[in-house]
């Protein structure tokens, strides 16, 4: 479960700054689907950074299992990020270097997880995505919807409790947009892994189980 | 994991890989090649001046080395052959030759010049006949009137091979005493000074002319200078244990090996210098490439912490890469310097007289093994410290400012 207390995030610009939330409160249950909408700069990225600890907030509470992630050390962060979140970017961000199986193992690597059970779990999850005979191509030999596969399987690496999805159909065609949404809906299904997605596209927001519509940096709607 | 990341990284940008590896060769080659030329000078310099001049290790009755000067004969060693015979049996040890050196006039009838005369024992001198660079006639055969001339010395007499001297001293009672001699050659070192006023004759010869039996030095010649020390330590020891009446140095704590002993601490400053600024330069060409990294990985750093890698972890991502890099530049450094060494050696560098000198010679460049070591660690340090701002850099980057950079 994800609670958000009178979150606000302000960016440090000129005299006054740039308030980029305003007065936050949300409740995700564990599970749940939820979209994040708006438009450009209404906060959607800044509210899924914040949950992901990649930033910190100026003022409230952010609880993921009833823990505050607001205010830890930088390794506790760490520790956090690799256990409980799994991000999936809007431009795919595999490590180059790493095969798609080397890519979705590596989170694995950072929790020290034995060498058989990680075999065998990104053999399961490469499965999940469908790309068990891409497991061996390097990022650059896959596609922009493979990849994001690949991002799909990475962030389910160590079973997270959450997984932050910003915008990630935004550089794929709508056909593979479509599948990989549908992708991360069946997970969230067999899975119960909460999925928090951000997006601007109505179709998108229809297979969410709820909307939480940002404006300016402030929750307008909310479909629950 | 982040191992493998390190390794596969620095292969992504060849070319750039290419140029710091190129750099970090270069300076590895260069601290191989100059060291090795200056061990080689050194090398050759104290070789040649153990050779020809000093020996290894010298034996002197107590008390020369403090009054010799001035009482030359009240300090010799009268009966050598006992304890040249126990120390013949110490380990690494080739051979001894005693010696007997005086002061006199050599006349060649028109010109009489004041001479520093050595006595040798030509049968046993076989390093020194081998080191000594005849200008023209051959070495001492033993015959009691042959004697050979330094060459700024035959000069000044205007004397030549063949011609009759006459050798003029005071014996060791105080007495003049007088030797026909005929010159059988003129030698050069690399010391002009003592060329312009050395001799050397037989050991015999010297002993009729000053009416002794005995000598001032005992030189001891070893199978290999680095044994020094050990040796000395050994020969001090049987002199204790026996309570004799001697004094036993090293080569290079002698009055006669101070300039020898301060050239090479100068040469070896100077390589100490000459490391500082390849150090210098190669890490000016890492820490340029390990940066390079840095900026154009802000991003993949931003995705690395996204998913849980630590500060130290991205940090160690780094290092590991500068690692990777020295361990090879290091090893290509070290096998281009090695064949480098060889064709150079092989072909000779042609140098002109040292100071002091009137000989040439030819340098060439030693493969030494703990130069090696010093070049690969070099290697190593060069691309380590090179790469710790530019990790630390990268891993003090704000996450979520660099995931922006993926946009």
């Amino acid at each position: 479960m994800i609670k958000i207390k009178n979150l606000s995030k302000i960016y440090p610009l000129g005299a006054l700054g740039v308030s980029a939330l305003k007065n936050i409160n949300l409740t995700v249950a564990t599970s749940q689907f939820v979209a994040i909408a708006g438009a450009s700069g209404s906060g959607k990225s800044t509210l899924l950074n914040v949950i992901g600890s990649v930033e910190q907030p100026t003022t409230g509470i952010v609880q993921i299992d009833e823990k505050d992630i607001s205010r830890l050390s930088n390794d506790d962060v760490a520790h956090l990020r690799a256990r409980r979140i799994g991000f999936v970017f809007q431009t795919f961000n595999l490590l180059p270097t790493l095969t798609a199986y080397e890519n979705v193992e590596f989170p694995m690597h950072l929790i020290h997880t034995p060498a058989a059970e990680r075999h065998d779990r990104v053999l399961s999850l490469l499965n999940q995505v469908g790309l068990e005979r891409f497991s061996h191509h390097k990022p650059s030999q896959l596609s922009g919807g493979q990849r994001q596969r690949v991002a799909i399987a990475r962030a389910l690496a160590n079973s997270p409790s959450v997984i932050l999805a910003d915008e990630p159909t935004a550089n794929v065609d709508r056909t593979t947009g479509i599948e990989i949404i549908q992708l991360l809906k069946a997970l969230n299904q067999k899975m119960g892994v909460t999925l928090l997605l951000a997006t601007h596209d109505p179709s998108i927001m229809q297979q969410a189980g709820r909307v939480v519509e940002l404006l300016d940096g402030q929750i307008v709607k909310d479909s629950q | 994991m982040i191992f493998k990341l390190a390794l596969r990284n620095i292969f992504r940008n060849r070319s750039r890989t290419a140029i710091t590896l190129l750099a970090i060769g270069s300076g590895c080659v260069a601290i191989q090649l100059a060291g090795g030329f200056i061990e080689d000078t050194i090398h050759q310099a104290s070789e040649n001046f153990i050779r020809e001049r000093i020996g290894h290790i010298r034996i002197y009755r107590k008390g020369f080395l403090e009054k010799g000067l001035l009482h030359p004969f009240d300090y010799l060693i009268e009966d050598p052959l006992p304890l040249m015979t126990q120390i013949k049996s110490i380990a690494h040890v080739r051979y001894l030759a005693p010696r007997l050196a005086f002061s006199g006039l050599l006349s060649s009838g028109d010109t009489t010049t004041a001479c520093l005369a050595e006595g040798i024992d030509p049968a046993v001198e076989t390093e020194l006949k081998a080191a000594t660079h005849m200008e023209a006639g051959t070495f001492l055969d033993g015959q009691d009137v042959h004697i050979l001339v330094g060459k700024g010395l035959a000069k000044a007499m205007a004397a030549s091979v063949g011609d009759a001297v006459v050798l003029v001293t005071n014996t060791r009672r105080g007495a003049l005493n007088a030797s026909d001699a005929v010159i059988q050659g003129t030698f050069g070192t690399l010391d002009k000074a003592f060329d312009d006023q050395a001799i050397r004759l037989p050991l015999s010869m010297a002993q009729k002319l000053l009416r002794t039996g005995g000598v001032q030095t005992i030189l001891v010649f070893l199978d290999q200078t680095g044994r020094t020390d050990e040796v000395t330590q050994a020969i001090g020891e049987l002199i204790q244990n026996q309570h004799l009446d001697y004094d036993v140095k090293p080569w290079y704590s002698l009055e006669e090996a101070d300039y020898v002993v301060k050239a090479i601490r100068f040469y070896q400053r100077i390589f100490f210098v000459l490391k500082g600024i390849i150090f210098i330069v190669v890490m000016l060409s890492v820490v340029n490439t390990m940066n390079m990294a840095v900026l154009e990985r802000i991003g993949e750093i931003g995705t690395l912490m996204a998913l849980g890698t630590t500060r130290q972890q991205v940090m160690r991502l780094f290092v590991l890469e500068g690692l990777f890099l020295g361990l090879l530049g290091g090893f290509a450094g070290c096998l281009v310097g090695v064949i480098l060494a060889c064709i150079i050696t092989k072909i000779g560098i042609p140098m002109p007289e040292a100071p002091g000198s009137t000989a040439t010679w030819v340098a060439h460049i030693a493969i030494v093994p703990g130069l090696l070591a010093t070049a690969f660690m070099s290697a190593m340090i060069m691309a380590l410290v090179s790469s710790v701002f530019p990790a630390m850099k990268a891993a003090q980057l704000e996450t979520a400012e660099a995931l922006r950079h993926n946009l």
